[in-house]
This record gives structure tokens, sequence and C-alpha cells, in this order.
């Protein structure tokens, strides 16, 4: 039975911050042996979940996503509706995620300024610095100046909604479809859907902003 | 808690590191600690509240300049200890002095490849009436919550319109204690004005879910 004591957890950090291995990766391999050791994790199914963060789990799913609801205006409809049945359809599954989307006025941005929620199921693992105190600090107070860094300059009459991850309902953000497009396919247009569009932290996807001649 | 995570509207931090590659993981060890924390036996009472409580505890200079995934090992090492899984020799020297008892077996490889990340349900069909309406006007409470709890400091005591409800979800400050319980929760707009002295006249919004508890009609 676990006692849920603030304090108690407090003091455990305290003592384990003088007695853990120096280094993460030596902490990572002590928790690893003595986890396998105890019978509590079986090496084999670590092997198998980093194989799938590798092949399976990440941000091109999501892409996928986008260039759907770019082709397809009655599933855009659905994934706005109700994301977490709209995903279905292409096979992901991802029980509660909200889809918002960027027009000509408006700007959406995602955080987590508490921890780090984020659509893992969606997109995988989140970029550091999504997980990083300055991010994390700055999103919700000056998204015109995060987004500046990431090379993102709004005109002075695009609203930004900044969504605050608080619960376990995630966000993805529908990014717009770039100009001269019309013609691509739908794998073609995921091709064009960074990992920084769902987030808001990217734009402008047109080819040639992404560097091509 | 008043706690080091509670970052948002902080002032005094840099640029934000972007120029990062975008593979998920940078070092091997974040992928092990990764795949560890899905695959592993844990005691029938933790929760993703009661893990995200004690990652908030973790002291304050640990937790602005360790890596994210130590924090993680740093998390689940306090959770054994504090369930008498481990103790702290043995997360030391990662030898077992003795088996944990009463857990069940760990995932196998098999069940690692059919596990869906996605399959996981935190709402409930609703024993009340939710109190607010999209379009309503709401106050969030001034004050904060000495445990774990998911109103942030920047939006305490701040006016806000309830811009969608979501029905009723696990509430996190009953759950990080151990208890269950489901209450209902929406997505909150409040303008940037009415959060940051320095944003009058700027049309921003941030939106934030919030269950019922933290709000109050205005």
């Amino acid at each position: 039975m676990t006692a849920h004591d603030s304090d108690t957890i407090a003091a455990i950090h305290r003592e384990l911050h003088s007695h853990l291995p120096s280094e993460p990766a030596l902490r990572a391999r002590a928790l690893e042996s003595l986890l396998v050791d105890k019978g509590m994790v079986d090496p084999a199914a670590v092997d198998a979940w980093v194989e799938r963060y590798a092949e399976d789990i990440g941000p091109r799913n999501g892409a996928r996503v986008i260039a759907r609801a770019w082709v397809d205006a009655d599933f855009r409809r659905r994934l706005l509706e109700d994301a977490a049945k709209a995903i279905k359809e292409l096979g992901y599954e991802h029980d509660h995620l909200i889809a918002v989307q960027n027009t000509p006025q408006v700007h959406n941005l995602v955080c987590c300024t508490l921890c780090s929620c984020y659509p893992n199921a969606l997109l995988g693992m989140p970029p550091s610095w999504y997980k990083m105190a300055a991010y994390r600090a700055r999103a919700v107070r000056d998204p015109r100046g995060v987004l500046a860094e990431f090379g993102v300059e709004l005109d002075a009459d695009v609203d930004i909604r900044v969504w605050d991850s608080t619960a376990e309902l995630r966000f993805i953000v529908i990014p717009e479809r770039p100009a001269g497009t019309e013609d691509w396919d739908e794998q073609r247009l995921a091709e064009l859907v960074p990992r920084n569009a769902m987030i808001g932290t990217a734009r402008d996807l047109s080819p040639r902003a992404a560097g091509d001649p | 808690m008043d706690g080091i995570h509670d970052l948002g509207g902080r002032q005094g931090f840099g640029p934000v590191a972007v120029d990062e590659p975008e593979e998920q993981f940078h070092e091997p060890w974040e992928a092990r600690v990764r795949g560890m924390v899905n695959a592993m036996s844990r005691a029938a009472d933790w929760n993703i509240d009661w893990f995200r409580h004690c990652r908030e505890l973790i002291e304050p200079v640990d937790y602005l300049s360790r890596p994210y995934f130590d924090q993680w090992i740093q998390s689940y090492a306090a959770m054994m200890v504090n369930s008498g899984l481990a103790s702290v020799e043995e997360l030391a020297s990662g030898k077992a002095a003795a088996p944990a008892a009463g857990l069940r077996p760990p995932m196998s490889a098999e069940q690692a490849r059919r596990t869906s990340l996605g399959a996981r349900r935190f709402d409930a069909p609703a024993n009340t009436a939710p109190r607010f309406a999209p379009g309503d006007g709401v106050r969030t409470l001034a004050h904060g919550i000495a445990t774990h709890t998911r109103l942030p400091g920047y939006a305490r005591g701040r006016h806000g319109r309830i811009e969608r409800h979501h029905g009723a979800h696990v509430l996190p400050d009953a759950n990080a204690l151990g208890e269950k319980r489901h209450e209902h929760l929406y997505t909150v707009a409040f303008d940037a004005a009415a959060l940051w002295p320095e944003a009058h006249g700027r049309r921003d919004q941030v939106l934030l879910n919030l269950w019922e508890r933290y709000l109050a009609p205005a």
C-alpha cells in the first residue's frame, strides 16, 4: 500500500540525490539492472519498446493525419469534432485528443507549463525544448517572442491561441495547407508536415519555405 | 502545490533551444528509460498523477537542471522506495537484496509489441449535472492547492470563459492522493490581458482544461 505523502517523497528524493550513481546513463543502467533483478522488467520488452519508438511511434503518424485532413474536407470536419474517433479511421489510437486548426487569422501553439503533456501516442516523444523550463515558462506569456525564435513571424493581426495541456486531453495543430500543393497526393503532402507544425512552432509549410529550390 | 514545476509565466529564462534534431531520443539511455517505464510492473496504487506529483517534488535545483528522462529515473526510484519495492541501497547498486513481492509479472516482449499507448480512458459517465456551459464567464480559485493540482499559478483568481465541456474526467488532485474521482472538465479561454500585466491590448488567448472545482461563476 502506497502512502501518497508529499513530505515523504521529498525526503526520499534528497536521500537518493546523494546515493545514486553520478551520471544519468549510469543511473539508467542501475535502474534497469535492479528492475530486471527484481523481476519487475523483462529486458526483451524494453528492447521491443525501443524498436517501436524507432519504427512505428512518432511524428510521421501525425503528419499522415494532417495530410488526410488537407485532402478530405469531411475527414477534417470529423477530426475537429472528435479527433480521437477520427484518427481511428487511419488506424491510430489516442483516446483523448483535440485538433485545432490554423487559419490566416489564427495561429495555435501547444505547451504544457506544469510538466510535459503531449499527444505521445500519436506523435511520439516531445522534443527536449518542449519539456524544458524556457519554453514552459514563456509560451503562455510571450508566444510571439517564442515563435520568432523558431523563425515564425506572425503579422500583428493574427491572433494566437496558446493551449496549455493541463489534462489528459492532448492537442494537435492542423497547419494550413501551403499554396502550390493542389495537385500533390496525400503521401507527398505528409512529408511536408514537420513535428513542430503540429505543436505550432512552425507555420509556413510551403515547399519553398522548407528549403526546396 | 506551489512547486518549482509550475513554470508558466516565470520570467528570466533565456531563449528556447530550438536547434534540436527531430529524433525522439538523443541518448540510448533515454530510450531505455522510456521503454522500462512502459514495460515495468508497478504497484496497483500508482497512477499518472502520483507520478507527476513525485516529479514535482524533485529538489528544485535538480528539477531545473537534470535531463528530462533522468527526472523519470529519480521519480520512479522514489516511488519504488516509498512503496517498499526497493531500498535506496538497491537502487544505488542496481542489485536486488530481495525480490519485489505482490506485483503482477512484467510485460513480455510480445505484449510490448501489441500494447496501444493511446488506449487509456480517463473519462467516465458523470453523476452530477455540469455547473457551467459554453459561453459562461468563470473565475478561477484565487488560492492554490497545497498538494497536486492542475490549476497553474498564473491562472489563479482570473476571469475566463467556458469554451467547451468535456464531461467528467479523473480528477488529478484526488488521483495523486490515491483516490479515484471524476469531475466535470472544461476548456476555459483566458484573454492574455487578463493574465499578464504587459499584455494590455493584445487579443491573444491562453486556453486550459480545468476541472469544475477550480471554477466559480463570474
